[in-house]
């Protein structure tokens, strides 16, 4: 029976108080499994009491009641494995393959008993969009956007929070009042990423906060690279949205993989390093975005909990693209137009290559800005994308 | 008995009267100096005693006494030397009958030798004129100095080596030498080397230049190290129209001041070319704005005066000493206080900074995302962002650009239609278009233009400010194509020159 498996809070919150990681965990879950044994939480707790009797110690009393103070505080809620309100998608990762031995959860509801019995992060569908923390705009762009779409059909939106493609895709679904989850890299309580306790509190009205760390720990390398496998656990799909070579996105989309889960790469140009990434995993094998649909199709087949197919009023324009924006651009307004992409170029770039006196190549890109079919970035002009247009 | 003669001060760029007055008395033998201060004052009494008994005038065992009148005004360097020599000698009698013309009518400007030669000082220009208006006929002043004191006109300028020549002038022994007003040809403009032809490609930055020659736009240049950032500021004072005269001898005054004129061939003195200067980011505030003990010498930005100062590098400049460039810019002159006195120089400058476009330095293998381009460009603009007009994006040199035989357009092209924006613009009144008042502005541009500008400001494209400059420059764009009215596509244009500073796209993250 599940209540037998499942080891009590306060015996889980004594280890996360004793400095206990996922990495200790890992290495006593293997042990285990090597000697026979199936590994349930239960086991999993005992053993690594049984390690910190014999080590460095286990937390004592105190220390453990000043976690669970600190918990309670926060209004966090303890979530075991093995417990009803267990993910769906992590249990089916136990006892390997980075599914943690506890959660605390921050939501919006009423401070929760420690112990918590029913669900309460969000079991429909979800994905996690992942990407750098120096994205190029386009990657921004792309990010709330697909973070929007998710979010209009239902579906969560799982990332980590940090700035760049994380807040982007947190931000497009709270937009489209959808449920957004972040993994944060922190313990509650914690202002990381410095400044931003305003979209922290707006994701955990929406559908939470997950942390795996006590209140108030800092923030630690490698303790995000442990975050990555839980963001990748809690969806069913991974989209890399950006990322260079070697990034934290690189093996977040890695884990993904080898939890079972489909990852997505959004292709961008050979020239932009943060294409590097999503580049790389398309060449390994990736399903490459060609539409902003194909994530909720791949999400669709994955799911085993409905999607909604019947997009929110205000999608179906988005999804049709810019056919309703009026007129389309001609003469030298189209022939500039079609020079811009999603790479920036600076005004001289574009008379240049038109063949037009600057002047005038200036006097349409600013023409095309207020159409909202071009837009200006630091590094020079881009097309915006139709998903961008807000007017007609 | 007392025996005067006349010469000037020089404070910032006002020119003083002083008069020198001698005194020869009985008592114990002596010479000394009064109405001056400090340790010019102690050398002065040497050097011009040591001058008087070298040129063969005996002081004859005299208690003499010079005094300079008036002696509030602060009083630096030995230009007074020539004045206090000449007036020691009327006093002794050395120069008997001083013929028609007298002292009273005649200037002296000079530094002694201990032998009695004559030497030149700075600030002879500005001397020379105000010396025209105030019934003096005559000026002597050194040979290097006789050019400079000719360009005034309205002024017999005579030249001396010596002591012993001007003594010979002044009681009509020795002629008078004479000086060729040595006025340039009014034509000049830039004849030097550089030529706006040099530059390849970088179209919106050749557009930007014209425009800021033009309309008197301060201008912001971002581009990668070794796309020609400097090349092309340097080229903009070759697209400014030849300085008029009262504008030329505004320069020339200045340098006089600064001592930068004595190594110039006689013929280009009264430059007409408008002045580059183009400090390094070391420099101090002092040398900018200007600075010096006692009484302040002009500093860069005085030295730029109706040309060019162009600041590279600018995140390397202090903030403190670009937070000072404010009020020239703003008033276009400069205020600078010192113990002896404040001066004011005049600093009506075109503002040309260049940096990188972005913290990594920019080019092709730029890695900065563009939250970090952005707060750079906020940095940069930060104390002279409501100065800065026109922000081009230099490109990186392509082999195209390098490889292509089509000549580009010469500065002279450029200057002419400069020339005619300018004079367009003369005509409407109230100075070039980037101090025009915005009344005028207003009034002469079209409905959709101000339209253009209004819902650029609601969507947040523009700021309340950059409104204004961009009014101001779409003012120029129009001028330079030749219509009355500031029409939508002039002011659409302007916008897409601040391009580089302006707001990212709006919320996208």
């Amino acid at each position: 029976m599940t209540t037998v498996t499942e080891p009590s809070a306060r015996r889980i919150v004594r280890l996360a108080a004793s400095g206990v990681t996922a990495h200790h965990l890992q290495r006593v879950t293997a042990n285990l499994l090597d000697e026979g044994a199936d590994a349930s939480p239960r086991q999993v707790t005992d053993a690594m009491e049984r390690a910190r009797r014999r080590g460095r110690g286990l937390a004592d009393d105190a220390m453990t009641d000043a976690a669970l103070e600190a918990l309670d505080r926060a209004g966090a809620a303890v979530i075991v494995a093995g417990s009803q309100a267990y993910p769906r998608r992590l249990r089916d990762l136990w006892p390997q393959l980075g599914a943690p031995l506890w959660l605390f959860v921050q939501t919006s509801g009423d401070p929760p008993a420690p112990v918590v019995t029913a669900p309460v992060l969000p079991d429909g569908p979800a994905v996690a969009l992942v990407g750098t923390r120096k994205p190029s705009l386009e990657g921004l762009r792309t990010a709330r956007v697909l973070g929007m779409l998710l979010a209009r059909h239902g579906v969560v939106v799982v990332s980590g929070m940090a700035r760049g493609i994380d807040q982007a895709a947190h931000r497009g679904a709270l937009e489209a009042d959808g449920a957004t989850v972040a993994v944060l890299g922190a313990g509650f309580g914690v202002d990381y990423p410095r400044g931003d306790a305003a979209l922290r509190d707006a994701v955990r009205g929406s559908a939470g906060l997950v942390s795996e760390l006590l209140p108030g720990s800092p923030p630690r390398p490698a303790g995000f690279l442990r975050r990555n496998r839980i963001i990748s656990g809690l969806a069913d799909v991974c989209v890399v949205v950006e990322g260079r070579s070697r990034s934290g996105s690189l093996q977040t989309a890695r884990m993904a993989a080898s939890q079972g889960r489909e990852v997505l790469a959004v292709p961008g140009s050979l020239h932009q390093p943060t294409s590097q990434a999503p580049l790389a995993l398309i060449r390994d094998g990736a399903r490459c975005l060609t539409r902003m649909e194909d994530v909720l199709e791949a999400v669709m087949a994955v799911s085993t909990a409905p999607v909604d197919t019947v997009a929110a009023p205000h999608d179906a324009s988005t999804a049709r693209g810019g056919a309703d924006s009026g007129e389309a651009p001609t003469g030298l307004a189209g022939r500039v137009l079609d020079l811009l992409s999603a790479t920036p170029v600076t005004p001289g770039e574009v008379a240049r290559a038109a063949g037009r006196p600057l002047p005038e190549v200036l006097t349409t890109l600013v023409e095309l800005e207020e159409r909202d079919l071009a837009g200006i970035t630091p590094r020079g002009y881009v097309r915006l994308p139709s998903q961008e247009r807000r007017r007609g | 008995m007392v025996s005067r003669t006349r010469t000037v001060a020089v404070v910032g760029l006002q020119a003083v009267d002083v008069t020198v007055e001698a005194h020869a008395g009985s008592g114990l033998p002596g010479f000394a100096v009064i109405g001056s201060s400090g340790a010019a004052a102690r050398e002065a009494t040497d050097r011009v005693r040591t001058a008087l008994v070298a040129s063969g005038y005996p002081l004859r065992a005299r208690k003499v006494l010079l005094s300079l009148a008036p002696a509030d005004v602060p009083k630096a360097g030995a230009r007074f030397d020539l004045a206090m020599a000449v007036a020691a000698l009327a006093e002794l009698g050395h120069l008997g009958d001083v013929g028609p013309d007298g002292l009273d009518t005649t200037a002296l400007l000079g530094e002694l030798g201990l032998d009695g030669t004559v030497r030149p000082v700075p600030g002879v220009l500005p001397s020379a004129a105000s010396l025209a208006g105030r019934g003096v006929a005559r000026l002597l002043v050194a040979d290097a100095n006789a050019a400079e004191a000719a360009l005034v006109g309205r002024l017999q300028v005579i030249p001396v080596a010596t002591l012993a020549e001007a003594h010979g002038v002044l009681t009509a022994t020795t002629a008078a030498r004479r000086v060729d007003p040595a006025r340039p040809q009014v034509d000049a403009g830039h004849v030097g080397a550089e030529d706006l032809a040099d530059v390849r490609g970088q179209a919106e930055a050749r557009r930007a230049l014209e425009l800021a020659a033009a309309g008197g736009h301060h201008l912001l240049l971002l581009g990668p190290p070794g796309c020609g950032k400097s090349m092309l500021a340097r080229r903009l004072a070759t697209l400014l129209p030849p300085l008029c005269e009262e504008h030329a001898l505004e320069v020339t005054a200045v340098r006089s001041v600064a001592g930068l004129l004595g190594d110039r061939p006689t013929g280009t003195l009264l430059d007409r070319a408008a002045p580059l200067r183009a400090p390094h980011h070391g420099a101090s505030p002092a040398a900018l704005l200007g600075g010096g003990s006692g009484v302040a010498r002009p500093g860069e930005v005085s030295l730029a005066h109706r040309g060019v100062l162009f600041l590279d590098e600018l995140l390397e400049w202090s903030r403190a000493t670009l937070e000072a460039l404010r009020q020239p810019l703003e008033e276009g002159v400069v205020r600078v206080s010192r113990s002896r006195a404040t001066v004011t120089y005049p600093a009506r400058f075109l503002l040309v900074a260049a940096s990188n476009p972005c913290p990594c330095g920019g080019g092709s293998r730029c890695v900065c995302s563009d939250d970090a381009i952005a707060a750079y460009r906020a940095r940069l603009s930060g104390p002279l962002a409501d100065r800065i007009d026109l922000a081009p994006q230099l490109l990186p040199l392509s082999a195209s650009d390098l490889l292509a035989t089509e000549p580009e357009e010469s500065s002279a092209v450029v200057r002419a239609r400069v020339a005619t924006a300018r004079a367009v613009s003369r005509g409407r009144g109230g100075g070039p278009n980037a101090q025009a008042p915005t009344s005028v502005l207003r009034r002469t541009a079209t409905n959709a233009a101000l339209q253009t500008l209004a819902l650029a400001v609601e969507s947040g494209r523009l700021t309340g400010r950059g409104h204004d400059r961009t009014l101001r420059v779409g003012r120029t764009c129009a001028d330079l194509a030749g219509c009355d009215l500031v029409g939508k596509e002039h002011v659409l244009e302007a916008m897409g020159h601040r391009g580089a500073l302006a707001p990212s796209v709006a919320g996208l993250a």
